[in-house]
């Protein structure tokens, strides 16, 4: 099935199945923005805390639709022959070596400066034309004949100026190379941008996309995710170590455990082949969770109490 | 339907959602592939148009459910969606029913049975008697013959939800200011829906013999009942839905122009005065580089021309970062004052972002650092707790300049921003105009603001023309409008 009647086949729903048939659970609000974004052509801005599967959205978008995906990673000082296209300088330097021989055929029976300059003219251009681009993400995003997923990663780690820069790709689709021109996409690729909010993006980028929150999941979600994530795990273990990771989300700490950890925790759970949690695993394995010290430290001093806490809740859960 | 949601766009905007038209446009084509059928996915579609931030979706989902809210929306989200057909409300053409006083409510239910089919394709087996008397649709008594009518006793609420709107809409009961034209737009609507005619018809049930239409009396009048506390609140939703906002946005922009002194302790200020904090980080949060063209960067251009072969065709020029200032806040907290620099300070430390280094300083006889206490507590608190320790006494200027020259004028550098803020009003005391030259000399730039007016610098014991001749800048500053100008030209300056 080519790209486009996939596209126009789509709705909220098989979205949201397709999605979960590719191992990424998500809720409706996802499902509609993907949906809306591919039928008006709209670049997504995602926006939530690290860890909760914004890139990963991207890669299970990408295999939905069945294009290739092209990932643009902004990092301060990233600019324009970076992200969008570069000259191949040692290739030009290399032509013009080997042509140089060439420059006496063509100059010749030219007679003084000015004739020689104007016969140059007639091939001026020859360096500066598309088989001396390099493209990068951005300008391979627009040429991808069958469409592509273009994500471009953490965009508030970029500069102010390349925030601006990007406008005019997203709202129109097209980029200006000052030697070349403007150039249009092939066909209109599917733009999402991830944010984890360490500066407010500026009204005109967030004007021109459609704006998607994902927070962290609830219960039931985050189940589910991880017995399509880490389907190995036992059912009690999953529950259990699930509600361990929400009420550890309820505590003050400077990183909350993300999807992505809890699921780096099962997997280890059960390379431990553990069947339920004990304090002692948990103690052993809680660096898995929280990335910083006095988050551990902390967490291990309210150790008991959290656990009582969070087997309790999944006993509920389970009798439920 | 298309007003609907010109008047859910103003409601947002009222809300402070920032709606720009292409957002709403943006918005219009979301809202035709969902469809209105399904509430869920409405409200989503149109949060992920509209709402650009963690905030905007609480105040948009708050003002949807607020905007549309029909009982029966809640029960039509739970059954299947029905596949979009055409736009529910076409403008149809006036009905040939001529013998009907009221043209706009003909046009009205035309409209609205359309609608109304739809909605009971999708309504099967959903009870919804709410309107309509329990055990009397199993008889056949006599049938209304006013639209109004009709559509009441037929007891499809979701018709007469819109119908309700569409009244609305024809009255402009969105143009509602203030609480006591509740009852007049109520009274306004129910005419619209075509209440006259109706009431015509229960007088003459009324005055006949027959019980069928002495029956059909009663249920018209229980019917017109419900209609009338429904409207209340059709009306009642509305104003709180459009007037609060703007009676809110009429009232922001009244303070911004109101003397400091006048406003005292409003919840209103506060917000206000961080949402033109916000507006200025978000201002001044851009031009972070600043080019210094002319100047080659010989490091950078090298290393530019390393795949060109060494060929240095790619000059790089030299950036600078410009610096934030280094702010040092000086207020004057003593009497009429204080109250202006409770604002200059909540100012500055709502602005964080561009300004990191604040150091906040009062006095009035005394002068103290206060730094401290800001990083500490809540803004609030550390206000009231500056005013409460150096609030009180006679202000002495002389003194807290020496002061301040004995405590931190080492730390004033050429990066340092000084803020006076006071009425430089010295009871008279010694003016000590001499540190004020040095803090001048030292210091990038002074600026000193001034709650009196200009005429009245100079006059009586005000000491402010010679401090005048020492500052950068020295501006009359009595109002938020003022105070955000202010600092906004300090942020521009650097």
């Amino acid at each position: 099935m080519s790209s486009d009647s996939i596209i126009s086949s789509l709705s909220p729903e098989s979205i949201q199945s397709g999605f979960a048939e590719l191992g990424y659970i998500c809720d409706e609000s996802i499902a509609m923005s993907v949906y809306l974004a591919t039928q008006l052509n709209k670049p997504i801005l995602v926006e939530g805390p690290p860890g909760v599967g914004k890139t990963e959205l991207a890669k299970a978008t990408a295999t939905l639709l069945q294009q290739s995906l092209i990932r643009l990673q902004c990092y301060e000082g990233l600019d324009e022959s970076k992200a969008l296209y570069e000259w191949k300088y040692g290739k030009q330097l290399l032509y013009t070596q080997v042509l140089k021989d060439k420059l006496g055929d063509l100059l010749k029976g030219a007679h003084g400066l000015a004739e020689s300059v104007t016969r140059l003219h007639e091939f001026g251009d020859i360096f500066y034309s598309e088989d001396f681009l390099e493209p990068r993400p951005l300008l391979q995003a627009l040429k991808a004949p069958n469409g592509s997923v273009l994500l471009i990663d953490e965009i508030d780690k970029s500069d102010h100026e390349f925030e601006s820069f990007l406008l005019e790709m997203l709202s129109d689709y097209q980029i200006s190379v000052p030697e070349i021109g403007t150039i249009k996409a092939v066909s209109q690729p599917v733009v999402l941008l991830t944010s984890n909010n360490t500066r407010e993006l500026s009204d005109a980028l967030k004007r021109r996309c459609l704006h998607l929150y994902i927070p962290f999941p609830d219960l039931k979600l985050e189940q589910k995710i991880i017995q399509s994530r880490v389907p190995e795990a036992p059912e009690d273990l999953r529950n259990q170590l699930v509600d361990f990771v929400h009420t550890l989300r309820e505590l003050d700490l400077k990183k909350h455990p993300a999807i992505s950890e809890t699921i780096d925790w099962a997997r280890a759970l059960v390379l431990l082949h553990a069947n339920s949690l004990d304090k002692k695993l948990v103690e052993s394995t809680l660096n898995l969770l929280l990335k910083h010290e006095e988050d551990i430290v902390s967490v291990k001093q309210e150790l008991t109490s959290l656990f009582a806490k969070a087997v309790k809740g999944s006993k509920h859960h389970v009798r439920r | 339907m298309n007003n609907t949601f010109v008047e859910f766009v103003h409601a947002l905007r009222g809300a402070d959602v920032r709606v720009s038209t292409s957002e709403a446009l943006d918005a219009v084509q979301a809202l035709q592939l969902v469809g209105y059928q399904h509430r869920a996915s409405l409200k989503l579609a149109l949060g992920q148009a509209l709402a650009k931030s963690e905030e905007e979706k609480q105040a948009f989902n708050q003002c949807f459910d607020q905007f549309f809210h029909f009982s029966n929306m809640e029960k039509l989200s739970d059954t299947p969606t029905i596949p979009f057909q055409e736009p529910l409300l076409q403008e149809q053409p006036a009905s040939t029913n001529s013998s009907e006083k009221d043209n706009i409510a003909n046009r009205l239910i035309n409209n609205l049975s359309q609608l109304a089919s739809n909605i009971e394709a999708s309504l099967t087996g959903q009870s919804n008697a709410t309107l309509s008397e329990p055990g009397q649709s199993s008889g056949q008594p006599a049938q209304s013959q006013s639209p109004l009518g009709q559509l009441l006793l037929s007891g499809d609420q979701a018709a007469a939800a819109m119908a309700m709107a569409s009244a609305g809409q024809s009255t402009n009961v969105n143009q509602i200011q203030l609480m006591t034209q509740k009852g007049l737009y109520g009274r306004r609507m129910m005419m619209a829906m075509g209440l006259e005619a109706m009431e015509e018809e229960i007088w003459q049930a009324e005055l006949s013999n027959n019980p069928q239409q002495l029956q059909l009396a009663q249920r018209l009048r229980a019917a017109r009942d419900l209609l009338r506390s429904e409207v209340r609140d059709y009306v009642e939703q509305q104003f709180l839905l459009q007037a609060q906002a703007k009676g809110k946005r009429l009232r922001q922009d009244t303070m911004m122009h109101v003397r400091i002194e006048h406003l005292r302790e409003f919840k209103d200020t506060q917000i206000l005065v961080r949402k033109l904090a916000k507006r200025l980080v978000k201002k001044h949060a851009h031009r972070k580089k600043v080019h210094n063209r002319g100047q080659l960067d010989v490091r950078s251009t090298l290393r530019q021309s390393i795949p060109n072969d060494g060929i240095m065709f790619n000059p790089q020029w030299k950036t600078k970062r410009s610096n934030r200032p280094k702010v040092m806040a000086i207020c004057d907290v003593s009497g009429s004052v204080s109250q202006v620099s409770r604002f200059l300070l909540m100012f500055l430390y709502s602005l964080t972002d561009v300004l990191p280094r604040v150091r906040a300083f009062a006095f009035s006889s005394r002068l103290g650092e206060v730094t401290e206490l800001f990083q500490q507590l809540d803004i609030n608190d550390a206000i009231n707790e500056t005013l409460d320790t150096y609030g009180n006494g006679s202000t002495n200027y002389g003194q807290a300049l020496l002061d301040f020259k004995e405590h931190c004028l080492a730390d004033v550098d050429k990066k340092t921003t000084i803020i006076m803020l006071g009425d430089a009003r010295n009871n008279y005391g010694e003016a000590e105009t001499d540190i004020l030259r040095e803090l001048y000399q030292r210091s990038n730039q002074l600026i000193w603001l001034n709650p009196e007016h200009k005429n009245r610098w100079g006059s009586g014991d005000s000491e402010m023309k010679k401090y005048q001749a020492y500052c950068t800048l020295a501006e009359v500053c009595n109002s938020l409008s003022h105070l955000e100008r202010a600092i906004d030209k300090l942020l521009i300056r650097q």
